[in-house]
């Protein structure tokens, strides 16, 4: 016994990423004080620059959330897009009907309502946790590849069934017209030509605060005995189940936890300067971009999916660049060939199972494995 | 009073009887074996007593709880534990990871504590280390702590199983053919081990095993499986004598001499 306690100093316990010798409040400062200077700095950034920060932070947003179910619990999730959709419609309707009823109007807004995107986060999570919950739930108790047949369906559904939805209401005129009752059922985003004018709140202070709630999030899940045990399902789920784990509801919980960061995603690219949110962005195409993104890092691995996000983000910048040779015709293609490459020489992605950090501990207690 | 009273257990699989009217009663601190030939239905019997499967008949009480129809992990929480006959560790997981899994359901824990990284938290993480330590001291692991568990030697893996099923804080421990693959002298330090489990920490065992010098050293008391049926049920000595158990393992010699 004796033996053991002293050994405990010399083992780098895993918990210590967060814990250990790091006061715990270091990291949340790090990552306001980052957001802080993306807010100092949103003057200086130009607009193209700061376009593409954005758009690549979004990604992050979704990819490292995406890892909780796909990495943790070796759950495979293909639906994600669809739970970004639902954080962005619920978000976007709520923000746009509320400042048209109050304001009158959703574009040319002060600073003064920047704050709102924080409720309007919250609750656009809240929602898309809610439909995770439904989702996960029935398939989530069976083994195997079920999830992977249900989140795409459910995309697919979604995507379809905000085709159907009325069309937008653009005067608080209008608005006393329908109803409160008639705003919501069916609900008036757009239908197929898009949802316009949500108000512009997104920033690049709001985008990396999340970045690093959701990376601080997903750490210091992973290295806790809740995220130890979605670990375990990843590993053997019927040792994990024999050892006291309650794999369907842990399952579930990871991917509540996903579908929430998920919703935030989707709530920033909802109110994100540029974009038209449309039915298409719940469908399918983007799950897929998210899912190769995960894979690509590595399946589990919080800082290979940062890192494939910005590579595959900004890879698609370059493309964008080359676009007078006709580079994006070829996007699909080299995405392909990426994918393709990757399973080849490196199948478990580019850290695979571990993190960043992991590589720089003494190779011959950890060497070896995937 | 019996830790475990098992009583006309049986299970079919479509018209297969794989396992019929099992009976078993294990006082607290005994050390039962359970053998039989390939085939014969023991490692059914623990996937049974363990809830992978739900019995067709018959019941299972532990300490006077019964456990039929509890799900795996409340099972274990219930406090029967066990090891697998191929080992199931979490090979990219740190062997420390393995055994705080396995301490997670003993714990409390909430989103917010683990986010936050409360005072409880801390706590709770820092015992499971020094538990999860002094676990890894009885096999003389400590040093391997932070290695992945995919990269112990064998022998060290099932060991690393053992520690695993102990981490759950069981009153029963159920070890799948824990010797299985391991040379003479493991073998021999093994059955030290299992002695020393049951002494040092107050543990039942139930274990199954083919080879016949470690379950006759240790055991107390062996039940004797064949075509899912009790054959036999009695002392080590008593067992190896026993014509029916030594038919079902040699074929039928005694009638052709």
């Amino acid at each position: 016994m004796g033996e053991g306690l002293e050994q405990l100093s010399h083992v780098s316990d895993r918990a210590g990423v967060g814990a250990g010798m790091i006061p715990r409040w270091v990291a949340p400062c790090v990552v306001v004080a980052f957001a802080f200077v993306m807010y100092a700095s949103g003057g200086f950034v130009g607009d193209y620059a700061s376009r593409v920060m954005l758009d690549t932070g979004i990604m992050m947003i979704a990819a490292v959330s995406l890892t909780i179910v796909n990495g943790f619990t070796g759950q495979f999730s293909i639906g994600h897009a669809a739970f970004m959709a639902i954080g962005g419609y619920v978000s976007g309707w709520l923000t746009y009907y509320g400042l048209l009823a109050t304001l009158g109007r959703t574009t040319d807004l002060g600073a003064e309502h920047g704050w709102l995107l924080l409720p309007a986060a919250i609750i656009g999570g809240l929602a898309a946790a809610g439909a995770g919950w439904l989702v996960g739930l029935p398939s989530l108790r069976l083994r195997g590849d079920y999830l992977a047949i249900v989140t795409l369906g459910f995309g697919e559904i979604l995507r379809v069934l905000l085709q159907q939805t009325d069309r937008q209401r653009f005067s608080s005129q209008e608005m006393s017209e329908v109803g409160l009752l008639g705003l919501i059922v069916p609900p008036d985003v757009g239908g197929a030509s898009g949802f316009e004018s949500i108000p512009k709140l997104t920033n690049l202070a709001w985008v990396y605060l999340m970045v690093g709630a959701v990376i601080l999030f997903a750490i210091r899940l992973k290295y806790s005995s809740y995220g130890r045990a979605m670990l375990a399902i990843r590993e053997d789920e019927i040792a994990a189940e024999s050892m006291g784990v309650n794999v369907t509801r842990m399952k579930v919980r990871a991917f509540m936890f996903a579908a929430f960061f998920a919703g935030v995603a989707g709530t920033l690219y909802a109110h994100q300067p540029g974009t038209l949110l449309r039915p298409a962005d719940a469908g399918y195409a983007r799950s897929f971009d998210i899912v190769i993104m995960v894979v690509m890092g590595g399946l589990g691995s919080i800082s290979g999916a940062t890192l494939a996000a910005i590579v595959v983000s900004l890879l698609n910048v370059g493309l964008l660049e080359l676009a007078d040779y006709g580079a994006m015709k070829w996007r699909m293609p080299i995405f392909a060939l990426l994918l393709i490459l990757i399973m080849i020489f490196r199948p478990q992605g580019l850290f695979g199972l571990r993190e960043i950090w992991d590589f720089f501990r003494s190779r011959d207690r950890t060497g070896g494995g995937r | 009073m019996s830790l475990l009273e098992v009583k006309n257990l049986g299970i079919s699989f479509g018209g297969l009887r794989a396992v019929q009217d099992f009976s078993l009663s294990i006082p607290p601190g005994g050390l039962f074996g359970l053998i039989g030939p390939n085939g014969a239905g023991k490692t059914t019997v623990f996937n049974l007593l363990t809830g992978v499967y739900a019995p067709s008949d018959g019941t299972i009480e532990l300490a006077g709880r019964s456990l039929v129809g509890l799900r795996p992990f409340q099972i274990a929480e219930a406090g029967l534990s066990r090891t697998f006959q191929n080992i199931r560790l979490f090979p990219d997981l740190t062997v420390l990871e393995n055994l705080k899994i396995a301490m997670h359901l003993r714990g409390r824990h909430t989103l917010a504590g683990t986010i936050l990284r409360s005072g409880h938290f801390r706590a709770t993480e820092a015992d499971q280390t020094r538990r999860a330590m002094e676990l890894l001291s009885i096999f003389d692991l400590t040093d391997r702590a932070d290695a992945y568990a995919r990269n112990l030697p064998y022998g060290d893996q099932r060991r690393l199983e053992i520690l695993r099923a102990m981490a759950t804080q069981p009153r029963l421990i159920l070890l799948d053919e824990p010797a299985a693959g391991m040379n003479p002298a493991e073998k021999l330090a093994l059955a030290e081990s299992i002695r020393r489990i049951r002494t040092d920490f107050g543990l039942t065992v139930l274990l199954i095993e083919h080879d016949m010098t470690l379950v006759m050293d240790v055991c107390e008391r062996i039940t004797v499986l064949d075509y899912g049926q009790i054959i036999a049920v009695g002392e080590p000595a008593a067992i190896q004598k026993n014509p029916k158990v030594i038919e079902a393992y040699l074929g039928e010699v005694a009638n052709e001499r």
